[in-house]
């Protein structure tokens, strides 16, 4: 099963893209998807519900958030009332180790995404801060990065055993799918995807040749 | 401050009120410009003749921010704007324009840290109804 876990609505204040348009793009394009993930910026959209475009597509659509820390961004797979209560979501300076620890206590999945972006990411944090308990798995194929950070995330996942997810990071329609995960077991709805991302049955992939 | 504190302080009450007349050659000057052909956007003497939807994106207030709002200027950049419309603006109308300051929040990018400031300016005609809400968004970059 193949799903894009980092993907952005006009729900995040710089998303583009209607989640009914992502449906038609895949649908049009024939993308090898199963679905996707929407992380929307520091926030989880409770109000949307996307079940009729789940039904009317044949696709998975599942709501996480993208939070932001002061080493870089970190994907929560798995949010429920207990993790928005733990912390604010809105304040872009939360301790890594507390969210990792949180959505560890409240049965959520934290994944410190596009770890090698300057400043956003994980890795140049973990160069001058010193290295977070906690850290699982990271993403180490994001749509929206530049040439060698994906790379570098790479190396770190490698250097530190850490398991690998891919994600498009799309703002905008046409960028769903640039990457993706892909699990050997099947994901019916978001426990499911909690439970499969605490095992090691997933890798991060690419699912369409890039322009 | 923090954007909260910011917010807290400055935010959602009107800090500036202007007052314009809208002419039709101003109509019609902003839909050639936009590139529109339509008729009811560029001929006065169409039967439904209003403003392109984007018309009053180019409105501006005697003031960006309210007073005594701390801003430098030298790292800032325009975020760009968005419109929700309610009803046309037609020639004729007279309009009024209230500014508050809607949001302010913080993230962080590749460049750093920036703040969001987001102006509203909501637009009525004289007999009170609501044409449109125009958002626009100054980000202040934090120094390197």
């Amino acid at each position: 099963m193949i799903l894009d876990l980092h993907s952005h609505s006009v729900a995040s204040d710089d998303g583009r893209a209607k989640v009914e348009n992502y449906c038609q793009w895949i649908s049009k394009r024939a993308l090898p998807l199963d679905g996707f993930v929407l992380t929307e910026h520091r926030q989880f959209d409770d109000a949307n519900d996307y079940r009729a475009l789940e039904d009317e597509f044949g696709l998975l659509i599942l709501k996480a958030s993208e939070v932001e820390t002061e080493y870089g961004h970190v994907l929560l797979f798995g949010v429920n009332e207990d993790l928005c209560a733990a912390f604010d979501f809105a304040d872009i300076r939360n301790p890594l180790s507390r969210v990792l620890e949180e959505a560890k206590r409240c049965g959520a999945v934290a994944v410190p995404c596009h770890p090698g972006r300057p400043k956003v990411g994980m890795c140049a944090h973990w160069e001058t801060k010193g290295a977070v308990e906690g850290v699982e798995i990271v993403e180490t194929l994001n749509g929206g990065s530049r040439e060698g950070e994906n790379e570098q995330a790479d190396d770190y996942a490698e250097r530190y055993g850490w398991r690998k997810i891919g994600g498009s990071d799309s703002h905008i329609v046409s960028h769903i799918g640039r990457f993706a995960t892909r699990f050997e077991d099947e994901i019916r709805d978001i426990d499911g995807l909690v439970r499969a991302l605490g095992g090691d049955r997933f890798e991060a992939i690419i699912p369409i040749a890039r322009d | 401050m923090t954007a909260a504190e910011l917010l807290a302080e400055y935010g959602d009450h009107v800090f500036d009120e202007i007052d314009l007349d809208i002419e039709p050659d101003s109509l019609v000057g902003f839909a050639t410009a936009c590139g529109e052909t339509q008729p009811r956007f560029t001929d006065p003497s169409d039967g439904d003749f209003q403003g392109v939807p984007s018309y009053l994106t180019r409105i501006h207030g005697t003031r960006s921010l309210p007073e005594g709002f701390p801003v430098e200027m030298h790292r800032c950049f325009d975020g760009g704007k968005s419109i929700e419309c309610h009803l046309p603006v037609r020639a004729g109308d007279k309009v009024t324009g209230r500014s508050e300051i809607h949001d302010i929040f913080e993230k962080s990018g590749r460049s750093g840290t920036m703040l969001f400031i987001v102006h509203r300016m909501n637009f009525y005609n004289q007999q009170g109804d609501h044409l449109a809400t125009v958002d626009w968004r100054l980000i202040q970059r934090e120094m390197d």
